[in-house]
């Protein structure tokens, strides 16, 4: 997916067909605008921000819609793929506009009284448009190979073509403009445009909203969002926004379950590797390593193996060969002493893996070793003492991804494989590195370790949140129906003799081995809670 | 009830005086018979402190109620007279002795505390003495010539926790002869000269690293008890591997020598790791010695201060935070400060013949970009490269005026990779920064910068100075020979100037750190090498007819089998269900759930060390569960006392 497609769009009267996807972007735009105030009131009085959590009032939405036009970033590529009904034509009207208003400023700056006004974002406008007209670069290539919608407004593939033209002369005249600004001027700015007759309130209304955004400077994308079951949604995300944050409000609009499991993962379609985002994550910084052509997707979805790792610590963190089950009460002691010190352990991981050896299909075996400093591998005829090992890749500028059917792509041994590269590597290259463990048990193994080494005690941190989160959103209704399963299986807890913290807290160790048992979990985690107090009363 | 003689020889009359001889009943009590002594001597004078002590059944008489009788004590009893706190030769982990008063009567525990009191070092559980290692003959008389320190002067106190003053205990504030003691304490060492590294002793196997376990002294009995004499040699050291809630506000002590212990032992190989971690171990030394000369009152500011410091320095990180992306505009439309130079690139990756290339250069914000002359600047740039996550690495040479800065640029198709050649030192530095602030995502505009040319630079002269002669070493008080910062073994296999761009390269990620800081990140480090916190023993296993190893770590043993050097076997506290010492036979025995028992007899210590290496750590991981700072001293008492306890 290409999350920086700009598009534009015209409103409300030229649009009675406005499908369901416009509505949401309504909101969202209102919502956002709604944002802008509280965020400059913020900004003045000095105060950390708060991540708006209500929408603006609906009315003032339409308002701004009816005169406004809008830029968004917007997955243009997919949804021509997915044959959604996509207001090209209307978008080349507005780049045409666009392209008029360019070139008055051009000839004669500062003329018309329109142009007094617009002279305040000047500079904005133009980045605006050159960023649109980058993006739109893509959209227009597309046009051909797509049959348009006729719409009423530009009813021929002519005008449409006529229209490329233009906005192709636009983009070479400011593309590499637009390049130096790409990384530093916010994305998405609402433009005025003086086209139609417009009541100067509202334009005025839109000068202030503009000099919020410069006040805030937050740069802001419209990502969409692909679900498993091959639908999407469009949402806005800004630039300071954790993975987590955009994983509640998804959840919060999508009314699906609330479970820890719920991610937010970059598939990479030409590399056939994928990759869930950490919780902790900045998710516009990695949204914005794809290129523009990328047919990366970002996908919202459950899996189990995020918080694997923490539901049965014993299978990662032991550097045992073998799954096994382990008490409640030791997972909960054992994920403390790995992440609860000072410093966190890094799992003794080490075998022989299956590296692809540069530029070629060819596989050949080494012995690795995993320590918080890196990936090390044992050189030949050497034993594996400390310091002989070869140092393979170190972490700091690297993720991990999980390779996807590398067996026929790569001719790899085995299926389970995961990349190493870093994360603005977008094409084949050499320094990605590719290995290949003989099952899936090893890969999860190597691949959480990995995780464990190069985030530390963020990764548990961001667990507990997420189940701290799940522990929320299951109010007390749920109790009567679960509570004698769970009170039973607590009761085993104060045999307990270990002798170690018990300490949490989240109901991390009571998280069932399924994690799908939400109720149970929590409630058995609140029995274990007041099991705690009662003990701690004792000591 | 009849009466008897019962001499005791009360030490401070003098060594030829001969034993007072007191007429005592056996129902005395042993406070009475201290009256008695103490008036038959005629000598006023504070006796509070002293005790008898009763040779040949080596115990203090300590209760002073308790009678004759109930000691059974009879005529033939050889008892002295003698005080409690004796001088202690202490050796700190950062190698300097201190000599100081130490209860010589009180089980080791207590008196660790005591020491760990009058130095300021919190939680003392987690350290203990050791026997040192003798010292060859030679040196023998270069003992004599070293520097003691005495702190013999400061009063016993029995507060938990000393007054401070202008943030150190009350007693070091006295004097500044006491104060530059406790600078001593709480201040890291320079880095040793090579020399001394290779001096000293270094375990060359795992047997030999079990050997140095042997030495700790019995936690639970006394100094007396274990043949330590007044004045004699001991070494305080961490013991246990699990350091509780360390607060660099309070731990300036500990955290100072901890970093001392944790120095040396990867200086003298005592903790494996690998090159790579070496050269980090070795910049963060080299960071740190350089930033503790240039911030040396860390310590002496109040307590008070640091509160508002702390404070202080909170709300910067908080307007920090808030104000990033505020400021980064203003400086952007302010006009942002820029480099500009010629200088030359290279693509090494370019399938060209052609070599440097010189263009010229303007760095703004993040971005490089170059073009054909000075002239040509207001143009178009032949290309612009954004260093943001980019890779820096530096390929110096001073001697050889050889300044490169090697960039390793992400792109989506790979790294690009690119040389850029400065003229000088000057021009490389001012570069160099530039590109490591811009690869963190800084402009030049970030106050930083200027700290970072300096860096660079005092690591330019460094190697300069190695470059030279060796003899001058103290010439520059800056320069730090590398091999003062490495183990012996990279001193055979790299000279010093081969060293320094190694550490260099570590160094780019740690400079900016505050003495703290590296000193955090220099534990942290050590706390995540596969090997940390590991005691060797070696013990012979129940049915096994060979040595083994075992290695007691804070949260489990394992069991290495010295043939192949690897870990066997693994066992964690978690799943011990009891532990057992059998004191006649002196063999281990442990049950695991599961019905998994083990046992063992020890070779190269006794197995009350591993009976208290075991029961220590279980009590360390009790701690967290009281949050108090009282230490439960009877708990530890009981898991690590073993007969003694009962």
């Amino acid at each position: 997916m290409e999350v920086q497609d700009l598009v534009l769009e015209e409103e409300e009267e030229e649009e009675e067909d406005s499908d369901k996807e416009d509505q949401d972007l309504d909101k969202m735009f209102g919502a956002w605008l709604g944002e802008l105030d509280k965020l400059t009131q913020s900004l003045d009085d000095g105060r950390p921000e708060q991540p708006p959590q209500q929408k603006a009032p609906l009315r003032q939405e339409t308002n701004m819609a009816n005169f406004s036009y809008r830029f968004s970033i917007y997955n243009i590529n997919e949804a021509l793929n997915q044959g959604e009904n996509v207001d090209l034509d209307a978008l080349m009207a507005d780049l045409c506009s666009i392209e008029q208003e360019l070139s008055t400023i051009n000839t004669k700056p500062n003329s018309s009284g329109s142009m007094a006004r617009l002279g305040l974002t000047d500079t904005k406008v133009q980045t605006c448009t050159c960023l649109c007209s980058m993006y739109m670069d893509e959209a227009a290539r597309q046009t051909s190979s797509h049959s348009l919608s006729s719409h009423r407004r530009t009813g021929s593939v002519g005008t449409v073509s006529e229209h490329e033209v233009k906005l192709l002369s636009i983009l070479r005249m400011t593309e590499c403009y637009c390049f130096g600004l790409l990384c530093t001027i916010s994305v998405a700015i609402p433009v005025y445009v003086q086209e139609e007759q417009a009541a100067k309130l509202k334009a005025e209304n839109i000068r202030v909203a503009l000099e919020k955004i410069k006040e805030a400077q937050v740069k802001k994308l419209v990502i969409r969002v692909h679900l498993s079951d091959e639908s999407s949604k469009t949402m806005m995300v800004d630039e300071r926004q954790t993975v987590r944050q955009v994983l509640d409000s998804l959840l919060e609009k999508s009314h699906c379950g609330y479970s820890p499991d719920w991610s937010l993962v970059e598939t990479i379609n030409e590399l056939q590797m994928e990759r869930i985002f950490e919780d902790h994550e900045n998710l516009v910084e990695n949204l914005l390593n794809w290129t523009r052509d990328s047919q990366n997707r970002l996908m919202f979805t459950e899996r189990i193996e995020k918080y694997a790792l923490f539901k049965n610590p014993q299978n990662y963190l032991l550097g045992r060969k073998e799954t096994c089950e382990m008490a409640e009460r030791n997972k909960e002691a054992l994920l403390e002493e790995c992440f609860g010190g000072s410093s966190v352990s890094v799992p003794e991981m080490e075998g022989v893996l299956w590296l692809k050896e540069d530029g070629k299909k060819s596989w050949k075996k080494r012995y690795f070793l995993l320590r918080a400093s890196g990936i090390y591998y044992v050189p030949k005829g050497k034993a594996k003492a400390s310091r002989d090992l070869v140092c393979f890749l170190q972490l700091d500028h690297v993720n991990v991804y999980h390779g996807q059917d590398y067996k026929s792509k790569y001719k790899a041994p085995t299926d389970y494989c995961m990349v190493l590269k870093h994360p603005q590597i977008q094409k084949k290259s050499q320094y990605i590195k590719y290995l290949c463990c003989d099952d899936v048990r090893t890969l999860q193994q190597w691949i959480n370790s990995i995780r464990i080494a190069k985030y530390g005690k963020q990764l548990y941190i961001n667990f507990q949140e997420a189940m701290r989160r799940t522990e929320a959103a299951y109010d007390w209704s749920s109790l009567s129906s679960s509570s004698i399963k769970s009170g039973s299986s607590s009761s085993s807890l104060p045999e307990s003799q270990s002798n170690h913290s018990s300490q949490s807290d989240s109901g991390v160790s009571e998280m069932t081995s399924s994690g799908h048992t939400r109720s149970q979990s929590v409630v058995s985690s609140i029995f274990s809670d007041a099991w705690r107090r009662g003990t701690q009363g004792e000591v | 009830m009849a009466a008897w003689d019962l001499s005791v020889t009360v030490v401070d009359l003098g060594p030829d005086a001969p034993p007072v001889t007191l007429s005592v009943t056996s129902d005395l009590h042993v406070g009475g018979v201290i009256l008695k002594l103490v008036e038959k001597t005629q000598i006023k004078r504070d006796w509070s402190d002293h005790a008898l002590w009763w040779e040949q059944k080596q115990k203090w008489l300590l209760r002073t109620a308790w009678t004759l009788e109930k000691y059974e004590i009879h005529a033939d009893a050889r008892l002295l007279f003698i005080p409690q706190h004796k001088p202690l030769r202490l050796g700190l982990p950062n190698g300097i002795t201190l000599r100081l008063l130490a209860s010589f009567s009180s089980p080791v525990f207590q008196t660790v505390m005591g020491i760990c009191r009058m130095l300021n070092i919190r939680h003392p559980e987690e350290l203990s003495l050791l026997r040192p290692v003798e010292e060859k003959k030679k040196k023998k008389d270069k003992d004599s010539a070293e520097e003691i320190y005495d702190l013999t002067e400061v009063p016993l106190s029995s507060a938990s926790r000393p007054c401070l003053y202008n943030g150190m205990p009350a007693h070091f504030a006295d004097s500044p002869q006491m104060e530059a003691i406790y600078k001593m304490l709480s201040i890291t060492q320079p880095p040793p000269a090579p020399e001394v590294i290779a001096k000293q002793y270094r375990p060359a196997s795992v047997v030999d690293k079990a050997h140095i376990n042997g030495r700790w002294l019995d936690s639970s009995r006394c100094l007396m008890q274990q043949g330590i004499q007044e004045n004699d040699r001991v070494w305080l050291r961490f013991k246990y591997f699990a350091f509780y809630d360390i607060e660099p506000k309070y731990d300036v002590v500990r955290l100072a020598q901890l970093y001392e212990q944790a120095r040396w032992a990867i200086l003298l190989e005592d903790i494996d790791c690998t090159e790579e971690e070496m050269m980090l171990f070795g910049a963060l030394q080299y960071h740190i010695s350089k930033v503790s000369q240039s911030e040396p009152q860390l310590m002496s500011t109040s307590a008070a201060m640091d509160d508002l410091d702390s404070a202080l320095q909170s709300l910067e990180v908080k307007l920090e935070g808030e104000s990033s992306s505020a400021s980064e505009m203003l400086v952007r439309t302010a006009g942002s400060p820029e480099l500009n130079d010629y200088l030359k690139i290279f693509r090494p990756k370019r399938l060209t013949l052609k070599g440097y290339k010189q263009y010229w250069f303007k760095f703004q914000d993040t971005s490089i970009s170059y073009f054909k002359s000075k002239e040509e600047s207001i143009g178009e740039p032949i290309q612009q490269i954004n260093l943001k996550g980019c890779e820096v690495a530096p390929d110096v040479n001073v001697t050889a005026s050889k300044f490169l800065i090697r960039l390793l640029i992400p792109a989506p198709e790979g790294m690009n990779e690119v040389y850029l050649r400065c003229e000088n030192e000057q021009q490389y530095a001012q570069w160099m920064a530039g590109c490591r602030l811009a690869s963190k995502g800084k402009s030049l505009a970030d106050n930083s910068f200027q700290s970072e040319i300096q860096s660079i630079r005092s690591f330019l002269a460094m190697q300069k100075t190695n470059a030279g002669s060796h003899g001058n070493a103290h010439a520059a008080d800056e320069s730090i020979n590398t091999h003062s910062l490495v183990s012996p073994r990279y001193h055979k296999k790299y000279k010093a100037k081969q060293l320094t761009p190694r550490i260099l390269d570590a160094y780019q990620n740690v400079a900016q750190l505050s003495l703290t800081d590296a000193v955090m990140r220099f534990l942290q480090i050590w706390q995540a090498l596969p090997d940390f916190g590991l005691s060797y023993v070696v013990v012979r296993f129940k049915g096994s007819r060979k040595d083994e190893v075992l290695g007691i770590a804070p949260n489990r043993l394992i069991r290495i089998d010295l043939g192949v050097g690897d870990v066997v076997k693994t066992w964690r506290y978690n799943n011990m269900k009891q532990w057992n010492v059998n004191w006649d036979i002196r063999q281990v025995a442990i049950e695991f759930e599961g019905n998994i028992n083990i046992a063992f007899s020890c070779v190269t210590a006794d197995c009350k060390i591993v009976h208290e290496f075991i029961g220590g750590y279980i009590f360390m991981s009790t701690r967290s569960r009281e949050k108090s700072d009282t230490l439960n001293e009877e708990l530890f008492h009981k898991l690590t006392g073993g007969h003694e306890a009962l």
